[in-house]
């Protein structure tokens, strides 16, 4: 034991020693001299794998092009996405007497629609239906998309988006990604779970993408660049007090883009459920 | 095996599971990597386990092909009648009956013996016979001559004698007691690894600790926070050391063991590198444990035998017709026999029946006149007294081989001044003269000088009886002495000793300019034991012990100052008396030593007097005696040939050819490998920087995640396993059998400049070169570097699938998922790329690489090409295997790091210049590792 004691009370003194050694001035098993050499050592050293890193990394970012990224392979095909955002994974849960409950949502659509205001869109192009709209630039014009085609879910002819009535709306909407060309008619189809209770319409009518909005060539480049989306407008039967939808959306019409993948469940198409309650 | 090792490993998996039990208890998707990482690592140690565990069994295996176990057999009497018995079934009062050839079968007492003489060479280190009478003549059990020890062997006579001890309670038994008492020693590589867990412990911890706070300041949830404390501390464990270890020293034993050192625990391996005293026994180890003619004298010259092993090529004068007499004497006057069926077999390692001095004198004869029993068969031996301590000669009277000579010939062997006594003439030149004063005094100087030598000497003389007085038909009576014993002729003497193996003195030399003290320790006399020092260069010739100094002066020995004595001789008498302080004096003092007739004990304290010196301590022996010694010592080495097999069994090495030169090569293997391993460690250390950097960057700066845990679980255990052990071959870089043993406790396996320029130097430099593969490959896709920054939430939530990047491209989270594996695999290129040129810049630690040959060791590029084989196979062939997130790479990526990996092998040349160029500067000091 007290050997113990002893060799605890030496350690003690050879970490004191370690710390500060008042004879040879040593701190941390250094002198100051050592301590400025090896500091000033670092200093110079890590200077210079910084400055080398910075450059290697601004050499790298100048082969870069500015517009439109090197490689387009990791999105192939554009995903599915929903507004409002759900607070939790895909799951829409309001109540129609409480206004509280849905505001979130109402908010989300009205920030996502506010580059759609007429306003915004005053200095766009009209462009001709049906057709891709290639652009060669070098400036590049972005085409209008009118609220009007979403009908009864633009705040214009309901600024409550229908959830106060049991009619909520969900816009989807299509992942940008620079280049894309579908072919033939792309319309978002919608497969819905429970189809006795519930009537969905979509806006524009079948969910039909117009191909002016293809290809889209970068934020840089294509400003003001408004992307098609779909709204999609839930009738919840009134008759029970609380009502669940599921609702699945898919891309259909165009080869070219995928709705079908095993480990990526919204590459074009998304699911969603809709609990309202009374 | 690597005990420190296998704990680290434990420890990280278990931290692995808890880590994953904190993540499933707040989220039940929580991702399995944790739960894999946790098995993997105990994968590791199990399998390393049971390699090292085989590799031994292995060792073991050749070991126990030596015991040829023949269950032992007593001849006891039991109610009046004798019966042969297992020898366990002996007990204490038991009479045992032993003949010349038996072991004996337990500890016992004489009650009567003829001619017995027992071998004790492998209990006391005595080459030479010795007699077993009744008479008690030493208080000393070991010393007197009334007991015969169990485990040695009765040579010659048959003696009856009462059991006093079997078992355990033999002095066998007590010594194998002695030896499993004596606890096991942890291997120096043992204590390095210990000592480098420590290191990587201490940094693991520090740095988890460090980014625990400041993760705890960033406001990451604590829970979310110990993960990373565990994410982190298991990232700096080097899961692929532990095997690499264990190859690199099983690879080594393989090596030796084909020089004929086999080595029976993997960790010895390196234990001989760092042995900075050896304490040899004398016999079997230095010499040949075989009595051998050493000199002659007649004609009043001393002439000198061959004493190498063959016998090849004996120089001295055979033309005087004295040796025709001597070698006349030398072949009759001789009972020993070579066993019968070995016609093959060189002269020297025949087997034959009777004493290891007539045996000695049997070959000597063999091989300079030819067939000796043919010589014996052509002089009809007509009557013979055999050898008797009373007598101390052996005579016997033959026909001679001239059939026209019808004399008898007497011929006489024994102790020379016996001989002499019955001497009244001397032959000279073939010529008999009177044997006065004079040839007298010339006698006893030879005599003197042969036996200062520690040789045995023997006197032969001869009568040729007048055919008168004995005629043909004449009956001789041993009994009644009807013959002459008396004014016979002397002819000459004979020096026999067990000679060094003609290897040892320069693997002695070899020793002693690596820095490694021999030590002699033996059982046998100090006269003996010190001439076979002298011979072996262990007391090298120039310098002198107390004793020397004293006799060339002719002053008493008190007066000599001991500082002028290199050398010196301790006897185990000696030995008792002394205090530890004092052994501890004579150990540091005298270059030289030499300790004879020490018992077992007293070996075990002189290797424990060395190990207080700070010293490694190797002990070579064959006998049992040795056992508790070779356990004792950092390293024990036996003999494999000679050696009993208690020593084999206390050992941690056998040598196969019992060749003491082998230990040189034990040495420098052991010295390579510590430098190799150095290399291994520091090469895997490396990396760990730059598998650990993106884990802090990802915490602290929020990128998404650059390297997953699965993909670094191939770098450690699939790239760089074949490369890290390739190092092992790599040769040395000076001459390290020139260099000193690396001092215990200053020459770290891992020191602090080896972990700081792994670490801080060459890591930093990796984890950068690897984070602009990363980069390039994300700004390529879309997300320049800045735009990643913080982006950890958003990246990794599942909810979130239009994630926007620089371009305005919008990103499903599957689709990110698949560019952070791209990330993944590019970051592993970036590793794998530069570890290439960090396997090359550790070639060596002071030389450059084209002075150490950048092709010269194969097995790097072995390395090389598997690490670039198995990067291609993960990226392009398991490329579209989920779970192991590789995707495959664009060609291009894999020279983003080039550039680096160059930086790298010229920072680190420049390193060794500046190393070169100023030795003792500041940059030395921190610089070499």
């Amino acid at each position: 034991m007290t050997k113990d004691e002893k060799s605890l009370n030496q350690c003690l003194a050879e970490w004191k020693l370690f710390i500060y050694n008042l004879t040879t001035g040593e701190f941390l098993g250094r002198t100051a001299k050592s301590w400025g050499l090896i500091l000033l050592f670092y200093l110079v050293f890590y200077g210079f794998l910084a400055a080398l890193f910075s450059f290697t990394t601004w050499v790298m970012l100048h082969t870069l092009n500015d517009e439109v990224p090197k490689y387009r392979d990791h999105i192939s095909s554009p995903g599915l996405t929903v507004f409002p955002k759900p607070v939790t994974a895909l799951e829409y849960t309001f109540s129609m007497s409480d206004p509280t409950s849905y505001a979130g949502y109402i908010a989300d659509l009205k920030k996502f629609l506010k580059p759609y205001t007429l306003e915004e869109q005053k200095n766009l192009t009209t462009c001709p239906d049906g057709a891709l709209f290639e652009q060669e630039g070098p400036v590049y014009v972005a085409c209008q998309f009118p609220l009007l085609l979403l009908q009864a879910c633009s705040d214009m002819s309901d600024p409550g988006f229908g959830y106060s009535k049991g009619k909520p709306c969900i816009r989807v909407k299509m992942n940008r990604i620079i280049g894309l060309k579908p072919e033939g008619v792309p319309w978002i189809d919608c497969v819905l779970k429970n189809e006795d209770q519930t009537n969905i319409t979509t806006y524009p009518y079948d969910g039909i993408t117009d191909l002016k909005y293809f290809p889209y060539y970068g934020t840089k480049l294509h400003v003001g660049y408004l992307q098609p989306s779909v709204a999609v407008q839930v009738t919840l039967a009134p008759n029970s007090a609380e009502k669940e939808v599921t609702a699945e959306y898919e891309i259909d019409g165009s080869p070219k883009l995928k709705s079908q993948d095993d480990r990526d469940k919204f590459l074009g198409q998304v699911m969603f459920k809709i609990t309202a309650h009374a | 095996m690597v005990g420190g090792f296998s704990i680290l490993l434990w420890v990280g998996a278990f931290l692995c599971w808890i880590a994953y039990g904190i993540q499933y208890s707040s989220d039940k998707s929580a991702s399995l990597n944790n739960v894999y990482l946790g098995s993997v690592l105990v994968l590791v140690v199990i399998l390393t386990g049971v390699f090292a565990y085989y590799q031994e069994a292995k060792s073991t295996n050749i070991m126990s092909s030596f015991n040829n176990m023949i269950p032992q057999q007593a001849v006891v009497i039991r109610d009046s009648e004798k019966k042969t018995i297992p020898a366990e079934q002996l007990v204490v009062g038991d009479i045992v009956e032993v003949k010349g050839g038996d072991q004996i079968p337990a500890d016992v007492r004489v009650l009567s013996s003829q001619g017995c003489r027992v071998d004790n060479s492998s209990l006391t280190g005595e080459s030479e016979p010795q007699p077993r009478s009744s008479e008690f003549t030493h208080e000393n059990p070991l010393e007197t001559k009334n007991i015969c020890f169990y485990s040695t062997t009765c040579l010659e006579g048959t003696v009856t004698g009462m059991v006093i001890n079997t078992g355990d309670r033999t002095i066998i038994g007590h010594i194998a007691s002695l030896a499993s008492g004596v606890g096991n020693e942890k291997t120096p590589i043992a204590i390095e690894i210990e000592h480098f867990v420590h290191i990587v412990a201490g940094v693991a911890v520090s740095i988890g600790i460090l980014f625990f706070i400041i993760a705890v300041s960033l406001k990451y949830r604590v829970l979310d926070s110990v993960i990373f404390l565990i994410g982190i501390i298991v990232a700096n464990v080097p899961e692929g050391l532990l095997g690499t270890v264990t190859v690199t020293l099983s690879l080594t034993a393989k090596r030796m063991a084909k020089k004929n050192c086999l080595v029976k625990n993997l960790e010895a391996v390196e234990t001989l590198g760092s042995t900075s005293i050896i304490c040899s026994d004398k016999t079997g180890t230095l010499t040949q444990n075989r009595m051998t003619v050493a000199h002659l004298w007649f004609d009043n010259q001393i002439f000198v035998a061959d004493t190498s092993e063959d016998h090849s090529n004996q120089v001295f004068d055979q033309s005087s017709s004295t040796w025709a007499s001597l070698s006349k004497i030398i072949t009759l006057c001789n009972r020993a026999e070579f066993k019968p069926g070995q016609e093959n077999v060189p002269i020297m390692k025949k087997a034959v029946i009777g004493d290891a001095s007539e045996a000695a004198l049997l070959k000597f004869s063999e091989v300079i006149l030819g067939d000796v029993m043919e010589i014996r068969k052509r002089n009809r031996k007509v009557v013979e007294i055999p050898f008797n301590s009373t007598n101390k000669f052996q005579l016997s009277i033959h026909e001679t081989d001239d059939p026209h000579d019808k004399r008898f010939l007497m011929v006489m062997k024994g102790a020379p001044e016996r001989i002499l006594e019955k001497c009244s003439t001397i032959m000279i030149n073939g010529e008999e003269h009177p044997l006065d004063e004079s040839t007298a005094k010339t006698f006893h100087t030879a005599y003197m000088e042969l036996g200062g030598l520690g040789e045995r000497v023997l006197g032969f003389c001869h009568l040729y009886l007048p055919a008168d007085e004995f005629p043909e038909t004449y009956s001789f009576d041993i009994d009644a002495m009807n013959f002459p014993t008396s004014n016979l002729c002397f002819v000459g003497l004979l020096s026999m000793i067990d000679p060094p193996r003609s290897t040892v003195p320069d693997a002695v030399t070899k020793c002693r300019s690596a820095g490694i003290k021999v030590i002699m320790v033996t059982g046998d006399h100090p006269i003996t034991a010190k001439a076979i020092a002298k011979s072996v260069g262990i007391i090298s010739a120039n310098s002198e012990t107390v004793e020397d100094i004293a006799h060339r002066l002719n002053i008493p020995v008190e007066q000599v100052n001991q500082r002028d004595a290199k050398a010196t001789v301790v006897t185990g008498m000696e030995l008792n008396d002394m205090s530890l302080e004092q052994l501890d004096e004579i150990l540091a003092n005298y270059q030289e030593i030499v300790f004879a007739r020490t018992s077992p004990q007293q070996k075990l304290i002189i290797v424990e007097g060395c190990q207080r010196q700070d010293a490694v301590v190797a002990v070579t022996g064959d006998g049992v005696n040795d056992s508790p010694a070779l356990k004792k010592a950092d390293i024990g080495i036996a003999m494999g040939i000679a050696g009993s097999d208690a020593a084999k069994n206390a050992a941690d090495m056998v040598l196969l050819d019992d060749n003491f030169a082998s230990i040189v090569t034990g040495v420098e293997e052991g010295r390579l490998i510590f430098d190799n391993l150095k290399k291994t460690i520091a090469y895997t250390l490396t990396k760990n920087i730059a598998e650990l950097c993106p884990f802090l960057i990802y915490i602290i700066a929020g990128l998404p995640l650059p390297i997953g845990t699965i993909t670094i679980l191939f770098i450690d255990l699939g790239t760089d396993i074949i490369p890290s052990i390739a190092l092992a071959y790599e040769k040395a870089e000076s001459d390290i059998m020139n260099r000193k043993p690396r001092h215990k406790k200053k020459d770290r396996l891992v020191n602090k400049q080896l972990a700081v320029y792994s670490y801080l130097h060459i890591g930093l430099m990796q984890a950068l070169g690897a984070f602009l593969v990363y980069f390039t490959v994300y700004a390529q896709e879309g997300f320049l570097p800045h735009t990643l920054i913080n982006l950890r939430v958003e990246w990794e939530n599942d909810n979130v699938n239009d994630l926007e990047d620089h371009y305005g491209q919008e990103w499903t989270r599957y689709q990110r998922e698949y560019l952070e594996w791209t990330g993944y695999t590019a970051f592993f290129v970036g590793i794998l790329v530069q570890q290439i040129a960090d396997l090359i810049i550790r070639k060596t630690r002071r030389n450059s690489i084209f002075q150490q040959g950048l092709f010269r060791n194969k097995v790097i590029w072995v390395g090389i090409a598997s690490q670039i084989i198995i990067g291609l196979i993960l990226s392009y062939g398991l490329g579209s295997v989920t779970a192991l997130s590789f995707t495959m790479l664009r060609a291009q990526y894999w020279f983003v790091a080039v550039p680096h990996a160059i930086l790298i092998w010229v920072y680190d040349e420049v390193r060794k210049l500046f190393i070169r160029l100023y030795p003792g500067s500041w940059w030395d000091k921190n610089m070499y590792y």
